[in-house]
């Protein structure tokens, strides 16, 4: 029956309509961890170009300086930020430091993450 | 001299063997009336068959927890001037993450097995309290207090883990353990608590808290009840490897 | 089987509190390693590494590889036990959950093998 607990429900992990700031944390928690993961295993095959020679890797990085890959690296540090600095939150409230204040903590966090992912999204996108 | 509004309560009706549908019921209303209120009114005149749960309409015994708009709540102190406006639409469903039996009753019996399992305490003495408005006065070190926890299941319904996990054992049943644990201090709680599908299940949505009717924080308490076994295991590790 | 609400003592494999502890000590490490990466990546080395001969003259001091490969190895577990316990959630039956644990290993294993001979390599080709 529909209202029982389902994994079939999965998608509504990531649907915030009607739930509080809290989802919101956990809900960017998943997608950016997901998001990382998918990165990391990326970055890892990029980086067998330098066991190809220099020709390779330096036609990589020639490659890279598309605006298109910087793009794809902002999101990357921003999804890496908002991942730690939540992190932190996570790791702390999990061994029951802090965890009354949590929300706060959130708040704190995520408005330090918006600030620094601005200040790297700026020096890369208008540094390079 | 009442203020009258007309409101659309749009209630989720099942029943087994048939497709869930929603029905609409137009209702002249008082916006400082309650939303079970309403429910209440729409059985009454409307439809004999509509079922739904409800006791003591004070916000005690935890029978009438309801989705209203999407949003667990209490429906015996949800007011409906605060989920609608006049000539507006409430919509009603029964608490997700457990099995419809009919309409809007939905059944808890997992969940009062589990609550029970966890040693839940409905009294705990004032000098135990852990959260500041559990404070008491001088003079009164010696009594006891209804535990906050109305065994209502609203947090249950808003926990995004309990929704495709029916393994895990939930927030109010790991609450009533760290509660049970204050009183009594008994390890077996803990080890019974420390288990895949409980206290380490939960993934610090903290809905839970957000929803609770009845100040339990049930984030917290897992949080708590997680350093409390934590410490446990870590003094049984000591001591057994001496 | 199913372990019912009201059988919390029925064992079912899933991420207790070993497995756990772990997943969030290895986040703490990343924080402190990645800002050593990022600090060592693009403010130290020369020009941030966008040549192939950068790479290997920067692999050549050795602390470098020793935290490359340390940041690997933390984040590849952090990252897979995080997956794991999202897939957790999905309430995945014993024998599937038995068989994921072992593409775990093998992911977490065979990545970190791979990012340690790749380095190895760089230091290599560096030397010679």
């Amino acid at each position: 029956m529909e209202n029982q607990a389902s994994a079939k429900h999965w998608l509504k992990w990531f649907d915030p309509r009607n739930r509080s700031v809290s989802t919101w944390a956990f809900i960017l928690n998943r997608v950016t961890g997901l998001g990382l993961t998918l990165y990391l295993f990326l970055h890892l095959m990029m980086l067998g170009q330098l066991a190809k020679g220099p020709e390779a890797y330096n036609g990589f990085i020639a490659l890279v300086k598309n605006p298109i890959f910087t793009f794809g690296e902002v999101l990357v540090v921003t999804a890496g930020i908002i991942h730690g600095l939540n992190g932190i939150r996570v790791g702390l409230a999990g061994v029951g430091i802090g965890a009354r204040y949590q929300r706060s903590m959130f708040y704190i966090l995520f408005l330090l993450a918006v600030i620094l992912s601005i200040y790297f999204a700026a020096k890369m996108l208008l540094g390079a | 001299m009442s203020v009258k509004w007309n409101v659309t309560f749009r209630i989720s009706r099942q029943k087994s063997g048939v497709e869930r549908e929603f029905q609409d019921f137009v209702l002249e209303v008082d916006p400082n009336e309650y939303v079970l209120d309403g429910v209440e009114r729409v059985w009454a005149f409307h439809d004999r068959s509509l079922n739904y749960r409800h006791a003591c309409h004070h916000s005690t015994c935890g029978a009438c927890g309801m989705r209203v708009n999407g949003v667990e709540k209490l429906t015996c102190i949800t007011p409906i001037h605060s989920v609608t406006r006049n000539g507006g639409t409430i919509t009603v469903e029964p608490l997700r993450n457990f099995p419809v039996i009919s309409d809007l009753v939905v059944d808890m019996s997992r969940f009062y097995l589990a609550i029970d399992e966890a040693k839940f305490f409905p009294v705990a003495p004032v000098n135990k309290a852990d959260l500041p408005y559990e404070a008491h006065a001088e003079g009164q070190d010696d009594c006891e207090r209804l535990v906050d926890c109305i065994e209502c299941g609203i947090c249950i319904s808003a926990c995004p883990i309990a929704l495709t996990t029916p393994a895990y054992i939930g927030p109010a049943p790991l609450a009533a353990a760290q509660h049970a644990y204050n009183e009594l201090e008994d390890a077996s709680i803990l080890e019974l608590m420390d288990d895949v599908n409980a206290a380490w299940r939960c993934h610090h949505a903290f809905e839970c808290s957000a929803v609770c009717p009845s100040n339990v924080e049930p984030g917290w308490r897992i949080m708590d009840l997680r350093k409390r076994i934590m410490r446990h295991k870590i003094q049984n590790l000591l001591t057994s490897g001496k | 089987m199913d372990a019912s609400i009201g059988n919390v003592s029925r064992p079912r494999s899933g991420e207790g509190f070993w497995l756990w502890i772990v997943k969030i000590l290895a986040g703490g490490l990343i924080l402190f390693l990645l800002g050593l990466h990022f600090v060592a990546n693009h403010l130290v080395a020369p020009e941030g590494l966008m040549s192939y001969k950068d790479v290997l003259a920067y692999y050549q001091n050795p602390i470098i590889p020793i935290i490359e490969i340390l940041f690997l190895v933390t984040v590849l577990a952090h990252a897979l036990l995080g997956f794991r316990g999202i897939i957790l959630d999905l309430n995945p039956p014993a024998q599937l959950l038995k068989l994921l644990d072992w593409i775990f290993i093998f992911a977490g294993v065979a990545s970190s093998a791979y990012g340690i001979w790749l380095v190895m390599v760089v230091v290599a080709r560096g030397t010679g």
